[in-house]
């Protein structure tokens, strides 16, 4: 009986495909890239997670919002609680490949924690968000579909940038791409990187931004919703 | 004594949508209209008109009404759903509507989880759900079938647990959109006992319902909707007069015209 490890199965199936395909095709050993892969796809998976879960979250609680009782900040922490939940346990493989590659986790992988605290506020205040509007207007979430498609393959996830923090013709997709700075400060600390500068600014003003924002749409519609969904 | 409830002259208006307004990409600037600008440029509807109503302690109120008339728009203010777009309501206590009695069930769940499932969606503790499931159980007579998913019940069964657990503990205000009472011949007693001092615990009721006979049993004061609006309020037996003499009449006109 597997049970709830049955979650592993997907991306570690990928993680192994990808790893020894691009091991092949590339001349990055696989210690290097390995390790980012994982991170990066299990981090993805929590980022995605949060965002895609957020735009019809209103809608596939709906007998709950009717029957009352339950808040629609009581309906988006179950959400994002299970999301994390999920994460939790692909964690598993992340510990697994530290192991096999015998990496060492220094002190400042603690500040992947703190990365991983600013994620979850994250997707507290998207799922809010993103749940108002997608009650709202119904081709939200094929827009955030379609986004999120193409965001996993324009963040270094499956690819390894060039230098970090800026690299050559793919200095665009990670100056511009929120996805990479939100990823790298839970990946960078992990590989005994140091967090740029520039990631904890980007991720510092999205987050303070996204609350201010939510709190002030959340406050003027929030009654609304029951009406929409 | 306060009162329970006090609606103080609420109404609820809604705009009305067109298929195109739910699409974000037809728009994209129309949601920060909607937001600050254009709430006229809308159609509205008048779900609730001007409601004004009061529920003393022990009161029990019967919503009396056609279909569409409003009551489980009434019921879902009352409950704290829908917000009024005007006026103000008022509650105090524990207002708590009892409408689907076994919302969140998991069916790939046991019994006993959904026990605590429901328990915690209800409002309840852990400790407080614990201490409640000898009594369910007796009540449901699901001992033995308790630790098996939710899916091997038969109907019956799930109903029973369902009531078990909605009805543990009484509100200070209960509101029901329609009785509940189905199940087998067996069941049905004990069920129609069950609610009945369900509904005796409980502060104050409102009942939406269509079964006259039953709201003379249950409630003391009436009040008639139509279209959203209160076109009459006072006893019950007076309410369920009107009501009848109203929809008789109604219908009598409706013939008169097809003549």
């Amino acid at each position: 009986m597997i049970g709830p490890v049955w979650v592993l199965v997907g991306p570690t199936l990928f993680i192994l495909t990808l790893g020894l395909l691009f091991g092949e095709v590339s001349n990055s050993s696989s210690d290097v890239f390995i390790p980012h892969l994982t991170i990066g796809l299990i981090t993805w998976t929590l980022i995605s997670g949060f965002v895609t879960g957020s735009t019809t979250v209103f809608q596939r609680n709906r007998a709950q919002i009717m029957h009352g009782g339950m808040s629609l900040l009581n309906i988006a922490a179950v959400d994002v609680i299970r999301t994390i939940i999920h994460f939790l346990h692909q964690i598993i493989i992340v510990i697994v490949v530290f192991v096999i590659y015998d990496l060492n986790v220094a002190l400042n992988a603690l500040v992947a924690l703190i990365g991983l605290m600013v994620l979850v506020i994250n997707g507290v205040w998207l799922t809010l968000f993103f749940g108002m509007v997608g009650a709202r207007y119904r081709d939200l979430s094929e827009i955030v579909t379609a986004v999120m498609r193409i965001a996993f393959l324009a963040t270094p996830i499956i690819w390894l940038p060039a230098e970090r923090g800026a690299g050559g013709i793919m200095g665009a997709f990670l100056t511009y791409n929120p996805f990479y700075h939100y990823l790298d400060i839970v990946r960078a600390p992990l590989l005994g990187h140091v967090v740029t500068l520039m990631s904890v600014q980007v991720v510092g003003g999205i987050t303070i931004t996204g609350i201010v924002v939510t709190y002030l749409f959340y406050r003027r519609l929030h009654f609304r919703v029951p009406l929409w969904v | 004594m306060k009162s329970l409830i006090e609606v103080d002259c609420c109404s609820l208006s809604v705009p009305v949508f067109q298929p195109n307004d739910r699409q974000l990409m037809t728009n994209p600037l129309q949601f920060i209209a909607d937001l600050y600008l254009s709430r006229t440029q809308r159609g509205v509807v008048n779900l609730l008109d001007d409601i004004s109503l009061k529920l003393e302690p022990g009161e029990r109120l019967g919503v009396i009404g056609a279909n569409g008339a409003g009551k489980s728009t009434l019921l879902r203010l009352l409950a704290g759903i829908y917000a009024p777009t005007l006026g103000v309501l008022r509650t105090r206590g524990v207002v708590k509507g009892l409408f689907d009695i076994s919302l969140g069930m998991n069916p790939e769940a046991t019994g006993l989880e959904n026990v605590y499932i429901r328990g915690l969606q209800m409002g309840y503790r852990l400790n407080e759900i614990r201490t409640m499931i000898p009594e369910i159980l007796e009540f449901s007579e699901l001992e033995e079938a308790i630790e098996r998913p939710l899916n091997t019940f038969s109907t019956g069964m799930r109903l029973r647990l369902a009531v078990a657990v909605s009805t543990m503990k009484a509100p200070d205000v209960l509101l029901l959109d329609e009785w509940i009472g189905t199940g087998d011949s067996s069941f049905r007693d004990k069920l129609r006992e069950r609610m009945h001092n369900f509904v005796d615990e409980s502060g104050g009721l409102v009942i939406a319902s269509h079964d006259a006979p039953l709201m003379r049993t249950l409630c003391t004061q009436g009040v008639v909707l139509e279209a959203g609006r209160i076109v009459f309020q006072g006893d019950l037996e007076e309410s369920l007069d009107f009501y009848q003499q109203k929809v008789v009449k109604g219908k009598r006109s409706v013939g008169a015209r097809l003549l």
